[in-house]
């Protein structure tokens, strides 16, 4: 049985991509009785973060969500992603109940899952090694002329 | 002097109303696409967002087109919105230090560890107009910036430590001030002097022009202060939250774009005499470095004993803010009749007053 921490699999569902969540909500949905609690709509959520002087927290701001709340089998699930995405919420709320209902979600797209996480971080290793490319090391003219 | 309202002048307001989109678009040739300005006018983007409040790159992106480009409009707009929407969490505490860097850069230490990473920057080229943006074409120059992208590999960690934590582990800063009050500007009457989480929450959403001219009166003579950038750092972080079913377990809801400044601004003895680095710090949504850079020097000036504008807490803090600034000069635009009659009436009473005790002075 594939384990995963909810915090992991929601940081693969928020930037995976959307058609491979669809395909599995519509698969949960032809199958299991499901119910729209809340339908997907936009909020806040006010973040919180720290100031390095004080090592205490500040509030920074809020940021855009969408927010789907969904039953099945009697069990909720929540999907909450950033920006204005109500589809993705609504998928994400579908897997995410169908994970708290015990049903093998994980195991059943596993190899799905891991192959969307590693496009991720290819993605953000692909950024990495374009900004990198601008690393520096400044010189005094101190040191330019005692080389010279 | 009390404000008195008008009626009146809805069939004028209404043709007003409508005047206003024809200028907007009547020698358009098409409509701007609002994720043109999103996914092109990165900075106007943030700062509307960091402005106002709300990271919302595709509404800030909205705010803008309605606005015609009007900042101080689009962050109204922006907190207008902000208001008719529930908020249901709070994120868990977002560490800047873990932010998946894309620039970062000390003008204090040339060697940091993890290296200076120029990124994104318009710091070192020529500020000449670049004609050929007159005509670009964006497919080509997508394809020719590909191509120039180097072997990578996935296991090399994308955040870095910061520089404010080696000083620290060598002793050489302040150590963390005492536990303070989790206080929100957006829901609690703001009284002073205010707790220090109110003033970098009053700052991280204040008017960059603002903050700029008041950092700059700081640097500039009013006070002794010249603060170095001992880090810099624009990067995305995760939002995560609670989750609500179960407290032990977090939702991560996706990543934001942040820019966060730490400065190195005095040395000082502490209590035991010795002598200690203060740093001020900066954070903001998008990447905003003036501002975040002026944050810094702003709230290291708030911290800090002296009379200069700068280091006035109700001065700096009450007007820095975009909404409430911009509002309160605008509104001298609408109409004033009563308040204009009173002031008028006044002055006729005092000429009359004036003339008949000339004419006193005459008889006598």
């Amino acid at each position: 049985m594939v384990i995963m921490t909810k915090q992991h699999l929601s940081r693969i569902m928020s930037a995976c991509s959307l058609p491979l969540l669809e395909e599995i909500a519509h698969k949960i949905e032809q199958e299991q009785r499901l119910q729209v609690e809340r339908e997907p709509q936009t909020s806040l959520i006010m973040t919180k973060a720290k100031d390095s002087v004080s090592s205490q927290p500040f509030y920074l701001g809020e940021v855009l969500v969408t927010e789907c709340t969904v039953s099945l089998n009697g069990q909720l699930g929540v999907g909450i992603v950033i920006g204005k995405k109500p589809v993705r919420a609504y998928c994400m709320a579908v897997i995410d109940a169908a994970h708290n209902a015990g049903l093998p979600v994980l195991d059943h797209w596993n190899a799905q899952f891991h192959e969307e996480e590693k496009r991720i971080q290819e993605k953000y290793a692909l950024e990495d090694a374009r900004n990198a490319q601008s690393q520096v090391h400044f010189n005094t003219m101190e040191e330019y002329n005692d080389k010279r | 002097m009390g404000y008195v309202a008008v009626t009146g002048g809805q069939k004028a307001i209404e043709a007003a109303d409508r005047i206003n989109q024809w200028y907007r678009i009547k020698d358009a040739e098409r409509s701007l696409e609002t994720i043109e300005i999103e996914k092109q006018l990165r900075h106007l983007t943030d700062r509307v967002m960091s402005e106002g409040g709300l990271y919302a790159p595709e509404y800030a992106a909205l705010a803008i087109k309605q606005a015609e480009g009007d900042l101080c409009e689009a962050a109204f707009l922006m907190r207008a919105y902000r208001s008719t929407l529930e908020r249901n969490y709070e994120s868990e505490i977002i560490d800047p230090g873990q932010m998946r860097i894309i620039r970062r850069i000390s003008s204090a230490f040339k060697d940091i560890p993890g290296g200076q990473m120029l990124g994104p920057t318009m710091d070192y080229t020529h500020r000449l107009l670049n004609f050929a943006l007159e005509n670009e074409d964006v497919r080509a120059l997508q394809e020719l910036l590909k191509e120039q992208i180097p072997e990578f590999n996935t296991d090399q960690p994308l955040s870095l430590p910061k520089v404010s934590s080696l000083l620290r582990e060598q002793g050489l800063l302040f150590p963390p001030k005492s536990s303070d009050v989790l206080f929100d500007i957006t829901r609690d009457k703001l009284t002073f002097p205010a707790p220090r989480s109110a003033k970098l929450q009053i700052l991280a959403r204040g008017e960059t022009g603002a903050m700029t001219a008041l950092a700059y009166s700081s640097m500039r003579g009013h006070t002794t202060n010249h603060p170095t950038v001992g880090e810099l750092r624009v990067g995305y972080v995760e939002v995560t939250i609670v989750y609500p079913f179960d407290s032990r377990e977090s939702l991560c809801l996706g990543e934001i774009m942040l820019t966060e400044v730490e400065t190195i601004n005095a040395f000082e003895r502490d209590d035991q005499g010795d002598v200690k680095l203060r740093l001020g710090y900066g954070l903001t949504f998008g990447q905003n470095e003036t501002k975040a850079i002026a944050m810094a020097i702003l709230e290291q000036g708030l911290e800090t004993k002296g009379t200069t504008p700068s280091q006035d807490e109700e001065f700096v803090l009450l007007h820095v803010d975009s909404i409430e600034a911009n509002g309160f000069v605008s509104h001298l635009k609408l109409p004033h009749y009563i308040t204009f009659q009173s002031k008028l009436d006044v002055l006729r009473q005092t000429q009359k007053i004036a003339e008949s005790e000339k004419t006193e002075t005459l008889k006598e």
